[in-house]
């Protein structure tokens, strides 16, 4: 018994020697917490979100006027609401942690604003684009710099109008940002005198769009607006084609990428769609955000939102470096940008912390490429959009 | 040495042995340094090996069959030490409740699976249940205990639609059975606007005579309140289980998985034991799903998928099919070990399954196998306890 008492209290021993030596004193480190889906279906935004975060974090420490040291924790949300409130206790438990760039998953988001504002910690969305995330609360510590799917709508029904488009048959997934495009872009666009003919909520993961398509044909609207992501849109379009339906095809931020181009072939040519903030390249400091990320050699590309989550990793660390590593002081700060530049144009948060200056990008697809619109053929008038 | 004596030292020796375990988990929470993790791993492998030598975990397994109340009694006196020691760390609280809901959900597991063979797929979809029923009623005006009560009623109600499927196959056809339950319950619940649709539904916090579970509990953290819950539901379900597992009920369920045949010959009622088992399970289930529903305070489809059944099962097998005291130490892996794996960011998952195929290599019936049953007591037998 005695051996084994001696054991087990030189373990203990050690043990708390191993804690104690942990206390470290890096009094001027100050952590930055990156939440974004780094596993599972959407990934890949995840990823890039987290290279673009961990970009300003490397920038900020290479730069020698900045009064702290910053390090990126990383954690995965699997872009599943338990385990988002999961990690967001975790960041926001940890008293290092003054600022969080969080969430690429709307639905995760929605759950997670709770745990920031219980535990007052100040956190930037970077990608998710429902509206209640910003407006369903009125806690101080939630922002978004990224616009919501209500901006993007409007201004894409907007457009369309000026286009002399009138009547829209609508295809969205049953996530929650198939869903909400469905309800904004209805919304505005019937308060700009256009009509919906008929809508189809569709899984995910539907693979045959034969029944709803066909349905379509028999409506005979002049645009198909399509609100999902790129693997759905590649089928709808395809399967559009087959169907002889010559609708317009307009697309939302989801379908935004090089793989719907490459999935749809010729078929893509003058599929339109909207995007919230610039376009990286065209802003001067988005060009140093493209070349500094190419300098470091990531991986895989920052996608559609990792300039969002590059603004906001600066936006917390310029907070620190003016107020100084304290929770509510870096939420006080936030809440009063105004006209601050950045790498997405500007950005000014309204009462609610969202970010009012919308701008909304439009694209269209020209020789297998996303153009901007007002670079396109088709703004010129060389080209026409399908009638 | 007297026989009293050296039940006494038995005693301490489990009573030390749980102590060092709680330690050892509660620093394997709160720690965050890869070096340190290791160093507690590594302790806890060495104390492991330590207490095989002298036969401890034997005598363990003596005490747990054979004295409930003193075995209840040293494994549950460090947890109350260790959690009024650490009740101001959010996250480890927040982990330990997980951990105990997720156990709880396992043993409705081990009811239906362990004893009686029946696959359930559907543990997620059941779970699921119980955390809507809970979020649909918290908004009424009904006690907080009785809502989370009829969560458990909920699932075994809506449980027993799939009684009739579940008696007419056997093996892999009932397992499929539960399979489409589950994928069925996730698509009802994302295409219903009513509760709330894929984006989930908020949930009030819980409220006990008065006691707002969401407000910190005597100057401590917020889920002080709801780790007690959670572990008191684990205990009384626990204990329940044991008690059934013991009794001539048990004896039953087990022949109804050994042999039906020859079970119906000696008379028993195979259809009936199948549906108590089944029906019991999912109950237990729903009430673990309508606490974490409420701890969680958000709920949505994407928690309740069929990957997070597969995790309910990994923990059944990696515990030890048909050993209650298993699930505890496997729920522990499987939700703490992935959270743990954070700093590997991407690739943590791939890290994650290669542990649990090592355990499962070297483990093959799991954490703690269970043993057979004993018809008569051995407590004091010199025989075995020279062990």
């Amino acid at each position: 018994m005695g051996a084994l008492m001696n054991r087990i209290l030189l373990i203990m021993l050690s043990l708390g020697v191993f804690l104690f030596g942990c206390s470290s004193n890096e009094t001027d480190l100050v952590k930055i917490a990156f939440i974004g889906p780094l596993t599972g279906g959407v990934s890949a935004n995840g990823i890039g979100g987290r290279n673009s975060a961990d970009l300003a974090i490397k920038l900020a420490n290479a730069d020698t006027s900045k009064k702290y040291q910053y390090e990126l924790v990383v954690l995965d949300d699997e872009c599943k609401p338990n385990i988002g409130i999961q990690v967001a206790t975790k960041a926001a438990a940890d008293s290092k942690i003054f600022g969080a760039v969080a969430h690429y998953c709307s639905a995760v988001a929605v759950g997670t604003v709770d745990v920031f504002h219980k535990f007052a910690l100040p956190m930037i969305v970077w990608g998710a684009v429902l509206p209640e995330i910003t407006y369903g609360n009125d806690y101080p510590e939630i922002h978004r710099v990224n616009g919501t799917m209500i901006n993007q709508n409007d201004v894409a029904a907007r457009f369309m109008i000026d286009q002399g488009y009138r009547n829209w048959a609508i295809i969205h997934d049953t996530t929650d940002y198939g869903k909400g495009h469905d309800k904004y872009f209805t919304e505005s666009i019937e308060k700009y005198g256009g009509k919906v003919l008929g809508r189809f909520g569709v899984t995910a993961d539907q693979q045959d769009f034969n029944a709803e398509l066909t349905k379509i044909k028999a409506l005979k609207p002049e645009v198909l607006y399509f609100g999902g992501i790129t693997p759905i849109g590649v089928r709808v379009r395809t399967q559009m084609d087959r169907l002889n339906i010559p609708a317009l095809f307009q697309g939302t931020s989801g379908i935004i990428s090089d793989a719907y181009i490459e999935g749809t072939g010729n078929l893509s040519e003058g599929t339109l769609a909207f995007r919230e903030g610039d376009s990286a390249e065209r802003l001067p400091g988005g060009k140093m955000f493209l070349t500094k990320y190419k300098e470091m050699e990531y991986s895989s590309p920052p996608e559609a939102y990792g300039p969002f989550a590059f603004a906001a990793a600066n936006l917390i660390i310029r907070a620190v470096e003016a107020v100084g590593p304290d929770r509510k002081k870096i939420t006080k700060f936030l809440n009063q940008i105004k006209d601050h530049n950045s790498v997405i144009g500007k950005i000014s948060f309204d009462d609610n912390g969202q970010n009012m200056v919308p701008l909304i990008t439009k694209f269209v697809v020209q020789d297998g490429k996303w153009v901007i619109w007002e670079a396109s053929d088709y703004q010129s008038g060389q080209r026409q959009l399908s009638r | 040495m007297k026989k009293q004596d050296k039940y006494l030292v038995t005693y301490c020796e489990i009573l030390l042995t749980s102590t060092i375990t709680t330690i050892l988990v509660v620093a394997f929470l709160i720690v965050e340094k890869e070096m340190l993790l290791g160093a507690i791993i590594g302790l806890g492998i060495l104390g492991f090996f330590i207490a095989k030598g002298r036969g401890i975990p034997h005598k363990i397994d003596q005490v747990y069959r054979e004295h409930p109340c003193v075995f209840y009694l040293t494994i549950v006196s460090p947890v109350i030490i260790a959690i009024v020691f650490c009740r101001h760390e959010h996250f480890a609280l927040f982990m330990i409740a997980s951990v105990a809901i997720y156990a709880t959900a396992c043993l409705g597991l081990t009811l239906q699976l362990g004893y009686t063979g029946l696959t359930n797929f559907a543990g997620a979809a059941f779970l699921g249940v119980g955390g809507y029923t809970v979020a649909v009623l918290t908004n009424q005006s009904i006690p907080n205990v009785l809502v989370i009560l009829l969560g458990g009623l909920m699932a075994a109600i809506i449980g027993s639609l799939l009684i009739l499927p579940v008696l007419r196959t056997r093996g892999h056809y009932a397992a499929l059975v539960t399979i489409a339950f589950a994928l069925l319950f996730k698509t009802f619940l994302e295409i219903n606007d009513t509760l709330g649709g894929p984006q989930g539904l908020k949930i009030a916090s819980f409220k006990f005579f008065g006691l707002d579970f969401n407000e910190p509990l005597l100057g401590s953290s917020f889920y002080l309140s709801y780790v007690i819950a959670a572990l008191l539901l684990m205990l009384v379900v626990f204990i329940i289980t044991r008690l059934i597992e013991k009794s001539w009920l048990g004896l039953h369920l087990d022949a109804v998985r050994l042999d039906e045949t020859v079970a119906s010959c000696f008379g028993i009622n195979i259809a009936a034991w199948k549906i108590l088992a089944f029906t019991l399970g999912n109950f237990f289930i729903g009430l673990a799903g309508g606490l974490y529903a409420q701890m969680l305070g958000h709920i949505a489809p994407t928690n309740f998928t069929f990957a997070d059944s597969l995790i309910l099962i990994s923990i059944v097998i990696l515990g030890g099919i048909g050993n209650p005291l298993g699930v505890i130490p496997a729920s522990f892996l499987i939700i703490v070990l992935p959270e743990k794996l954070q700093f590997i960011q991407e690739y943590r998952f791939l890290l994650f399954s290669i542990l649990v195929i090592l355990v499962l290599v070297y483990r093959p019936e799991g954490l703690l196998k269970r043993g057979l049953r004993s018809f008569y007591r051995t407590w004091g037998r010199e025989r075995k306890l020279e062990n």
